[in-house]
């Protein structure tokens, strides 16, 4: 640990007198005890009740005063004590080997004390420090933004040291410096000689201004923050203290909280870093899912198109009406099929893209039923579909069409992954505080660990076998949903198969005054 | 068919999507003719006088919408827009600046020769009717009655005079802001709830099923229209 050359921890501030008057108590106290006890005992006794009275001083009020004492003690002690008493001169000889004795033990002892006091407070303050940087450290360990590692970084040195913090870094190559965080209580505005402080430091890895052998005529102190070999930042620290030499110990105490800096800021910029190759990589995964899944999804409907069509312009053509029809329905079927597929891919383009702007208005859920039902009537052929909606369900605020992507995304799922003949239901009801709108099919229940999954992009269920499908239409009813803030579930359905659930959000409804009917609606 | 000599001119920068229609539409009687760029159009309509225009939005030199409010200087002429713009925004757009209509691409073209004979009936019988009839529903507009398979419908002032405006448009589409101008004012045009609860009023007493709405349509996020087709 640290060779400390100054053994006196500093006096009271706020009034050095004190600790002499307190050690001129202790000897008058020592003096009142000796003469209460001097009837029943030699003067050994007595001047172990001075020495005592030195160390209290000693050990409470530091060097001075328990030298004072020791003084003090020494002429109390000849003038009350040594014959002749209640005066200066001394009959014995042996005495004054006495009174001599009595000063030296007094002088070390004091000293030795004075020194163990100035450890032990030394020690709290380290232990003080330490736990500063221990706690910033835990919290910087939770942080992944700069700005605020920095911010937390100035302002717990700030605290630990009593001075104004600052810290600066480096940018784009070195030639802007960039104020990255600044203690509450003041900022710097760097002029040209801390700026070339600052500048130096980076250069040089080394503390200058302030407070050290270099550039000492500068009014900061500047610290480097290194990472390795490398400056990563500058501390700049405003101290209140004169002008000389900063002690070691707190040089090793900036070192520390420096370095801690460095670390958190280099460790900022790792994360951002490998957060960047993750997202390439994701990307580069979706890109290729996407490639797949659009080739793979326009093919299919294009290819019964191709067939369709070439079936009909065959030399001969087909034999008769009812197969002329049959080829037009599939040719219609793989068209909705790829209107479908880019109404799909563009809804999720929006939704990656974060451009996605909400259109929210009031909208009657049944209105949106209504709509999505009339639009997907080719899709939904002669398939039953039970609709279950009261007519006093509240308004939501929601983006109409993009609400009606959702039920046609759901009800297209429920036809293609449900037996033909199944009927589909669905339902809308009110919480009060949310709409709960469900679409049920009566198809393979989706099993237990694949609930979760079917929202993501891309993903298709096990056994989804032949049925075509991009698996982008769920993950764009989950997106939608959201965005809304509402949630989307699956769970399975009392008759086996499957339940859709979203919820959206009930606000306070929009007044509309009532209107009384007129029997007669003329008349005005 | 009443479409013979009915002149419809195409204004379509892609050539597939002028052939299907001049196939089809000549095919239902239909005289065709063509142009591939807002210009040509707007002098192909000086010139040939159609007596409706579909018009693309994306064309290659002017935009739609412009060509649409060049042609409204002059003549009143129905048009109808074809695009691919899905933006309930661009409809509005394309409503407000005088389009009697608007059907996306891809389309089915039933939808659109309804859509074509909706706007040329209104064209040509613009004489004022008191009475309006929607398959089972009437109007009667000089005795502000409404009536549904023969029995009067009660009412509300606004419910009526919402039928009313969308009657008296035949089948067009009419937006939020149309109505709402109508019916409570220019300051309340942004009200669509106002709308949504007296549609809904009004669908319980007209419609059979108001899931599957036979009267009145919504057009998301653009407005209703009032139909018995489909």
């Amino acid at each position: 640990m640290p060779h400390s050359q100054e053994g006196e921890p500093p006096p009271s501030p706020l009034w050095p007198a004190k600790g002499y008057l307190n050690a001129s108590l202790c000897v008058v106290l020592a003096t009142v005890a000796g003469r209460m006890v001097a009837p029943f005992s030699d003067n050994t006794t007595v001047t172990l009740l001075y020495l005592l009275a030195v160390l209290v001083s000693a050990a409470s009020w530091g060097r001075g005063p328990s030298l004072f004492a020791s003084c003090l003690g020494v002429l109390a002690l000849d003038f009350f004590f040594v014959p002749p008493v209640l005066s200066f001169a001394v009959d014995d000889p042996k005495d004054l080997t006495t009174l001599a004795i009595f000063l030296l033990v007094g002088i070390v002892t004091g000293t030795i004390a004075t020194r163990l006091r100035g450890e032990a407070e030394k020690t709290r303050q380290r232990e003080k420090r330490t736990l500063a940087l221990y706690s910033l450290s835990q919290q910087m360990a939770s942080q992944t933004d700069l700005n605020e590692i920095a911010g937390l970084f100035a302002q717990t040195l700030a605290e630990a040291t009593g001075g104004r913090v600052s810290i600066l870094m480096p940018d784009r190559g070195g030639l802007v410096l960039r104020e990255v965080a600044t203690h509450p209580h003041g900022g710097t505005s760097l002029n040209d000689k801390e700026r070339a402080v600052v500048q130096w430091v980076l250069e040089h890895g080394r503390p200058a201004g302030r407070g050290t052998e270099i550039l000492r005529h500068a009014s900061e102190l500047v610290f480097p923050a290194k990472a390795g070999t490398k400056t990563i930042a500058a501390l700049i620290i405003d101290l209140n203290v004169k002008n000389e030499t900063l002690p070691s110990e707190q040089q090793q105490l900036f070192e520390a909280f420096a370095n801690l800096a460095a670390v958190a800021i280099i460790r900022t910029r790792l994360a951002k870093e490998a957060q960047q190759v993750q997202w390439l990589a994701e990307s580069e995964k979706l890109h290729r899912a996407l490639l797949n899944s659009i080739s793979h999804d326009l093919r299919t409907p294009l290819a019964s198109v191709m067939g369709a069509v070439t079936g009909l312009l065959e030399e001969g053509g087909p034999c008769n009406e009812e197969t002329t029809r049959a080829f037009l329905e599939m040719i219609k079927e793989g068209a909705l099929r790829m209107n479908r597929f880019v109404a799909n891919l563009l809804d999720m383009a929006r939704l990656e893209s974060d451009t996605l702007r909400l259109k929210a208005e009031w909208c009657d859920i049944q209105d949106i039923v209504g709509v999505t039902l009339r639009d997907m009537r080719d899709t939904l052929g002669e398939r039953r579909v039970a609709i279950d909606i009261p007519s006093d369900l509240p308004f939501v605020k929601a983006d109409f069409a993009l609400l009606e992507h959702v039920l046609i995304n759901l009800l297209e799922n429920a036809v293609k992954y449900s037996p033909p003949g199944k009927e589909i239901s669905l339902a809308a009801r009110s919480t009060g505080t949310e709409l709960l709108v469900t679409v049920a099919d009566q198809g393979q229940p989706i099993p237990k660990d694949e609930r979760q999954h079917v929202f993501e992009k891309f993903y298709r269920l096990q056994y989804s076998g032949g049925t075509a499908g991009t698996g982008l239409g769920l993950s764009i009813c989950k997106g939608i949903i959201e965005a809304h803030g509402g949630l989307i579930w699956v769970d399975p359905s009392s008759q086996p198969g499957n339940r859709f659930t979203f919820s959206l959000p009930v606000l306070e409804q929009p007044f509309v005054q009532a209107e009384k009917e007129e029997e007669e609606s003329h008349g005005r | 068919m009443a479409a013979d000599h009915v002149r419809i001119l195409i204004v379509d920068d892609e050539n597939q999507i002028r052939r299907v229609l001049a196939v089809s539409l000549a095919s239902q009687g239909y005289v065709v003719d063509e142009a591939a760029s807002g210009q040509e159009g707007l002098s192909r309509a000086a010139a040939c006088q159609p007596d409706l225009t579909v018009l693309d939005l994306g064309l290659p030199d002017i935009d739609g919408i412009e060509v649409l409010r060049r042609l409204r200087e002059w003549t009143q002429t129905p048009v109808i827009i074809l695009s691919v713009r899905e933006d309930e925004g661009d409809k509005v757009k394309a409503l407000d600046a005088g389009a009697d209509d608007y059907v996306t691409k891809p389309f089915a073209m039933g939808e659109l020769l309804a859509r074509i004979r909706v706007a040329l009936r209104r064209k040509t019988g613009e004489g004022d009717e008191p009475i309006l009839s929607f398959g089972e529903l009437t109007l009667d507009l000089g005795r502000r009655l409404a009536a549904f398979r023969g029995e009067r419908l009660k009412l509300s002032v606004t419910e009526y005079e919402i039928l009313k405006c969308l009657a008296v448009h035949k089948g067009k589409v009419v937006t939020h802001g149309q109505l709402l101008r109508t019916i409570r004012g220019p300051l309340y045009q942004d009200d669509t709830h106002y709308l949504r609860v007296y549609i809904a009023q009004l669908r319980r007493k007209i419609e059979e099923d108001p899931n599957h709405p036979r009267y009145i349509i919504t057009e998301p996020g653009v407005g209703y229209r009032l139909t018995t087709e489909g």
